[in-house]
């Protein structure tokens, strides 16, 4: 057997095992389904979540803060990162506060964000964009700062101007970097969204795990663990896919 | 032989040369040599992080001719690529003035640099990498390629160029970066040891693209080499530097005529400039 077939055969031997051990468990023991539901009860909720239709809207909501919550928060951090990358005097003067704002556990500050911005749609982009803002801005910073020295005298001799040197040299040059802050980042988003979703409304994937938490929907509570941490690897493999195709030439 | 002031400053320059016609300054150039640059009492002093000074660059006074192939040698440290980078403009002056017949070079086409090391970008092909001046100055984009073509082929890539500079080695990486600052014709062309990193075959077969692109292209060089041969097979006149504080000891006028090919390296006076060289470097 060729090592590919055999690490083919252990990708898909692995989580059967898994599940049977899982269902093999519960039955011998008898455990409550409140506890910990059997397999086929999470599968069949999945499949019921699906089918009926109950999911979408919970799913669009979630994905609607995601991506709003990653586009400005990504943007924003760019800009700033942009400007700190480029003139680092900058940096000196708001460094220190970035950094006491970085530091400060952003689960804390969303209660603020509900007390500022409403219960609505606003707190929970915001706190998406708090997430997503940093990883982004220290990426951009790091790769304008990783452009070699000699790269910046070719500049010179070649007499570039300020935005064609930007253009056609540092933000190539960058682009590793920002995109390790961007991948980063969309794993923040997608945890921010679903965290903004517990603490406040009554749509999106986070307020349908609350709702099944509370009212003991164990097997829903599970399937909406699958869902979300689906969500998750489906928004982090988009932007690594994009990242390869951008950065072909590594 | 040695340094004095008569071969530094062999000609005194009209204050209104650069209003000259054409013809006048052919005619000029036929009898003396025309001074593209000087280097007057050049000094160069680096301040370290600790506040130390360091001078890398005592008052250098040099002239480089229009047209002529000036290398540059010396022990490691002496300021040879200070001195280079100072005439790029890639480098502010402690002290002392250059000063340029036309002016200081404004335009990115003016100046071609070989660093001492590849400096590719490594994201575009070696095509794209070598066309990136004529990009930048705005060259159509089918003559930039026929040209950036023309030039790889010149240097013996040919048939790299849709490679991406890591999927080269690190010498044909090099001539890449040769190709790249020849491409544009620049009036002077500024080499940090540019054949440091290759094979004495290729580095032989380089140096005669290099004679034969300068004769073709009339560009001004000055390159910067540790090897006495290379140089004295090249140059129409070499600088010998010593160290601490980095300074010119020597310049010689080779008289081993224009045309140079395997066949000097078999004439005596080659080897008597060798010795000469070899000795001063000491
Ligand atoms: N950026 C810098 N800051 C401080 N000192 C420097 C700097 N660059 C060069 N020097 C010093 O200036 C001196 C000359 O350096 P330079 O690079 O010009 O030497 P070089 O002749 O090109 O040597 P090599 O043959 O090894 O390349 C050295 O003593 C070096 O330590
Ligand atoms: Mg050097």
């Amino acid at each position: 057997m060729s090592e590919t077939t055999l690490r083919r055969l252990f990708a898909v031997a692995t989580p059967l095992l898994l599940i049977g051990a899982w269902w093999a468990y519960v039955t011998i023991f008898n455990v409550p389904r409140f506890v910990l539901p059997p397999p086929d009860a999470v599968f069949s909720e999945l499949v019921r979540l699906f089918t009926s239709g109950t999911i979408w809207p919970h799913l669009a909501h979630t994905v609607g803060v995601i991506v709003a919550g990653f586009a400005i928060g990504s943007a924003a951090g760019f800009a700033l990162g942009f400007a700190l990358g480029k003139w680092p005097r900058i940096e000196r003067i708001v460094g220190p506060y970035l950094f006491f704002f970085q530091t400060a556990p952003k689960i804390a500050l969303a209660p603020l964000f509900i007390l500022w911005f409403g219960l609505g749609l606003t707190s929970k982009i915001v706190l998406t964009v708090s997430l997503v803002f940093f990883p982004v801005m220290v990426g951009t910073i790091l790769g304008l700062r990783s452009v070699p020295a000699n790269l910046h005298s070719l500049c010179a001799i070649l007499k570039l101007s300020q935005r064609e040197k930007l253009v056609r040299v540092e933000l190539p040059a960058a682009v590793p970097e920002i995109f390790a802050g961007l991948k980063v980042a969309a794993v923040q988003a997608t945890i921010g969204a679903i965290l903004a979703e517990w603490l406040s409304g009554g749509t999106g994937l986070g307020y349908l795990m609350v709702f099944a938490g509370t009212t003991y929907k164990t097997p829903l509570l599970f399937a909406m663990v699958l869902v979300t941490s689906l969500l998750g690897i489906a928004v982090y493999q988009a932007l690594a896919l994009t990242e390869k195709w951008l950065l072909s030439w590594r | 032989m040695s340094f004095d002031g008569k071969v530094l400053f062999c000609e005194h320059r009209p204050n209104n040369e650069t209003k000259l016609g054409k013809v006048e300054k052919l005619k000029q150039a036929g009898t003396h040599p025309q001074v593209l640059v000087r280097a007057d009492a050049v000094t160069k002093i680096y301040r370290s992080r600790m506040g130390e000074s360091v001078e890398a660059l005592a008052p250098t006074t040099l002239d480089i001719h229009e047209g002529e192939f000036l290398s540059l040698i010396g022990p490691s440290g002496c300021g040879k690529s200070t001195f280079l980078r100072i005439l790029a403009g890639l480098e502010t002056l402690s002290g002392g003035k250059l000063e340029w017949r036309d002016g200081a070079p404004t335009k990115g086409s003016d100046v071609g640099f070989v660093f001492q090391e590849p400096v590719l970008l490594p994201w575009l092909s070696i095509l794209d990498n070598v066309r990136f001046p004529l990009d930048v100055f705005r060259t159509p984009k089918n003559e930039g390629n026929e040209r950036a073509r023309a030039m790889l082929a010149l240097v013996g890539l040919g048939a790299f160029e849709k490679a991406l500079p890591k999927e080269l080695s690190g010498g044909m990486r090099q001539r890449a970066a040769i190709a790249r600052a020849l491409v544009y014709r620049p009036r002077i062309v500024l080499m940090d040891e540019p054949f440091g990193a290759l094979d004495l075959l290729t580095r032989d077969r380089m140096n005669d693209e290099l004679l034969r692109i300068k004769n073709e292209t009339g560009s001004t060089i000055v390159f910067v080499t540790h090897s006495i041969e290379e140089a004295a097979y090249l140059s129409d006149r070499v600088a010998v530097m010593s160290a601490r504080p980095g300074r010119i000891s020597a310049l010689h006028d080779l008289d081993l005529g224009p045309e140079r090919s395997e066949a000097i390296k078999d004439d005596p006076r080659f080897y008597q400039w060798l010795s000469t060289l070899r000795k001063e470097l000491r």
